[in-house]
């Protein structure tokens, strides 16, 4: 088909993209989650700071994503490419996580919270040994949903300047080159359904068994 | 040994107080259970000995000091603490549960892995096919056992346990019940004991906390609130039988006539049973008089007379 | 960074409104056929005999999801061409996912018991489906519909791009012309929209309960 004559003849170019496309959703994901996984936590620790923070997640996630990636590229210190579109996806990821690490913090089940309090645990410890390891599988739902959702905005980076997959499709439609479309289309789901899959099984691995079974009550 | 004086427990929003000038003292190596219907303050005093809950009012002492100057979290893990649900630490093996306080307090490796062991032994559960496993693959009566091991983890003097056998079926309580008994022979720790079960009140304590509405209504020995109840409301918990619930706890000892057993043959009693044996035994053996020993000797007899009498006297209709 | 004003307000209030009413049509149309398409699938995967469906469907569904809307909407321009149609095509399987996703968990989540109770007390198939299931899970689907319609508003943006115009036009302009004051003008109009749509929904919802639910 000419799809695939048109991958193979462009095959670099495509890599290229590729990779720019996978770097830059590393990189976000990284940068999230040192950011947001702290927040999420802080405010599951000081109640009165999650109306105000979740709020401003649910707002930031509103706006569209093209918004955003135009409205930094705009300023001067930040300007097209990299800089831009980190700091906006970055600012996207923030409701989806921040939000799973707080729900999944606060929906732990009472009793084993209390019966760690009652054995002499501070707050803090019981937070990283019984609070956070127990809201892990909602954790790492957040952050597996994340994954795919910034791969999926990444292609919008484009209009300011990204070279990834999603310039392949903007291209694409410019100058009506179907397959184009299509490759870019194509490459760009098959990347966040691997992803995602990649984390599906990371879950398994991470999150210990017992809570597995619990799960399902 | 520890002592509440003139705890009260007011909560934000409510016009009666959940707990109501309370005080009691528990002395050490005493089970002292606390009892009382739903809403009675039972559970919210027991939470505040261990500061889960601060008093409106009032003091918690510890062995003479009082629990406000203390840290909290200092005085919870020098507290075992056993809840209803146990509150297993899910996604930690049976092993890692145990030894969390433990961990806390920097024990070293090895003085851990031993007292698990040994905690696990202690509670009648075999260590090499329980530890590793995880808590949803126990059976409810395997999690309880558990739960008082890990409580039991550092060896604390003080032990709260909140209605800790309520979550299983009764032929399993009652079995925890008797091994938790035995170990209290053995351990004397000081124990403040949740119930709003009269008949596991009579069987482990050995001193009860009546209370209603948050006020502490009637304090003593198993024997004196039966023999004694301090008003309606205790007399009904008690309930009609307490005539017969005491035989239970009055010794064959104090019923018998000394001397030969004319004629009677059969089993003995012996002098320490429970009067009950002597009344189950004569009801077995259709017979009106049992002999009494005290180990091999015939000390004397008792007659279903005697019985009758006793339990009428003292159980009595209404409060004594 | 200095923001022109003038252009700011001109960017509202004149190159922004002939583009609202396009905007709208791209919201409300795909919405409308998404939920004619996502609700019966839903309620249809929620029927005893089907439910064993209901997991393939919605791993589909997501599948679906993980492509992102710039390519769903790219997608269809070599069959469909450029245009509102292809447009609006492309924005209703976007929208699908979260109303068929809330349709389900919705109605699954009705509680066995009272669905026993109503048909204890006398009612038919459909008297329960209708006064039970669809009432008791109607915040859930409502709440479904909000977000698709939300994400349909911040989505259409996109369609500008293959013909079907809407605010993208602006909101691309600013970019392209490197005007930020475009591009804030765009964003606040179309944030507007989809609070305005978000608020219309939940009247419809405050109507559709009756009076004891609310």
């Amino acid at each position: 088909m000419g799809l695939f004559t048109f991958i193979l003849d462009n095959f670099y170019r495509i890599m290229e993209y590729t990779w720019n496309h996978f770097t830059l959703v590393l990189t976000v994901m990284l940068l999230s989650l040192l950011l947001w996984f702290s927040v999420g936590v802080i405010i599951s620790r000081y109640n009165r700071l999650a109306g105000p923070v979740l709020g401003l997640g649910n707002l930031l996630f509103c706006l569209p994503s093209i918004s955003l990636f135009g409205l930094f590229m705009t300023i001067p210190l930040l300007g097209l490419g990299r800089r831009s579109a980190v700091l906006a996806l970055l600012l996207y990821a923030m409701m989806p996580l921040v939000r799973n690490v707080y729900q999944g913090i606060k929906s732990v089940d009472p009793r084993v919270v209390e019966a760690g309090r009652g054995m002499g645990l501070s707050p803090w410890q019981l937070l990283w040994q019984i609070q956070v390891p127990m809201a892990w599988p909602v954790i790492f739902a957040g952050i597996r949903i994340t994954v795919v959702l910034i791969t999926g905005m990444a292609t919008v980076a484009t209009f300011i300047g990204e070279r990834n997959l999603g310039r392949l499709i903007h291209h694409g439609i410019t100058r009506s080159h179907s397959e184009m479309i299509l490759a870019g289309a194509l490459i760009v789901s098959v990347v966040a359904l691997v992803l995602d899959q990649f984390m599906g099984r990371l879950e398994k691995k991470l999150v210990s068994p017992g809570l597995r079974y619990q799960q399902r009550e | 040994m520890f002592e509440l004086h003139e705890v009260t427990k007011r909560f934000p929003g409510t016009d009666t107080p959940a707990v109501d000038r309370v005080s009691l003292h528990v002395e050490t190596g005493e089970i002292c259970m606390l009892l009382g219907p739903s809403g009675c303050g039972k559970t919210t005093i027991l939470r505040m000995i261990n500061r889960l809950i601060e008093p409106t009012f009032g003091s918690v002492f510890i062995d003479g000091q009082d629990i406000a100057q203390v840290n909290p979290d200092q005085l919870r893990r020098g507290i075992g603490y056993v809840i209803q649900q146990i509150g297993l630490l899910p996604h930690r093996t049976v092993e890692e549960n145990i030894a969390l306080v433990p961990r806390l307090l920097k024990w070293p490796q090895n003085r851990v892995s031993g007292r698990v062991q040994e905690l696990l032994e202690t509670v009648g559960l075999d260590p090499q096919l329980v530890g590793k496993k995880f808590p949803y693959q126990l059976s409810g009566g395997q999690m309880q056992r558990v739960g008082v091991a890990r409580a039991l983890a550092v060896d604390p003097p003080i032990m709260l346990m909140d209605e800790p056998f309520g979550a299983v079926d009764p032929i399993i309580r009652l079995r925890l019940q008797d091994e938790f008994l035995n170990l209290q022979q053995s351990f004397r720790k000081t124990i403040c004991f949740v119930t709003h079960d009269m008949n596991e009140a009579l069987k482990m304590g050995d001193k009860i906390a009546i209370l209603n509405n948050g006020r502490l209504i009637q304090h003593g020995t198993p024997r004196e609130i039966l023999s004694h109840p301090a008003d309606p409301f205790v007399s009904h918990l008690i309930g009609e039988d307490r005539g017969v619930k005491l035989l239970d706890l009055v010794c064959v000892e104090a019923l018998m006539t000394s001397g030969d057993n004319d004629g009677a043959n059969g089993t003995c009693v012996q002098l320490n049973d429970p009067a009950k044996t002597a009344l189950d035994l004569m009801l077995q053996e259709n017979t009106d008089r049992v002999t009494v020993c005290q180990g091999q000797n015939v000390a004397g007899y008792v007659t279903w007379g005697a019985i009758k009498e006793y339990v009428h006297r003292v159980g009595g209709d209404g409060p004594g | 960074m200095a923001l022109d004003s003038q252009l700011f307000f001109e960017a509202l209030l004149e190159r922004s409104p002939p583009h609202i009413l396009e905007h709208f049509r791209l919201v409300l149309v795909p919405l409308f056929f998404a939920f004619l398409l996502a609700f019966p699938l839903g309620v249809f995967l929620t029927r005893p005999r089907y439910q064993r469906y209901a997991g393939q469907a919605l791993a589909l569904l997501n599948a679906g999801q993980t492509v992102p809307p710039l390519a769903i909407i790219a997608v269809f321009l070599p069959f469909l061409g450029l245009g509102f149609f292809p447009a609006v095509f492309a924005l209703t399987i976007y929208a699908l996912l979260p109303i068929a996703r809330n349709t389900i968990a919705g109605i699954s989540s009705v509680p066995e018991e009272v669905k026993e109770a109503a048909r204890g007390m006398g009612m038919t198939s459909w008297e329960v489906f209708t006064r039970v299931e669809l009432l008791l899970s109607l915040p859930v689907i409502m709440a479904g519909l909000k977000t698709s319609a939300v994400l349909t508003v911040g989505t259409a943006v996109l369609a500008s791009l293959v013909g079907g115009r809407g605010m993208g036009a602006v909101i691309f302009a600013g970019i392209n012309f490197f005007r930020p004051e475009l591009i804030v003008a765009g964003t606040l109009v179309i944030g507007l929209m989809a609070v305005i749509l978000e608020r219309l929904l939940s009247m419809v919802e405050w109507l559709a309960l009756p009076r004891h639910l609310r």
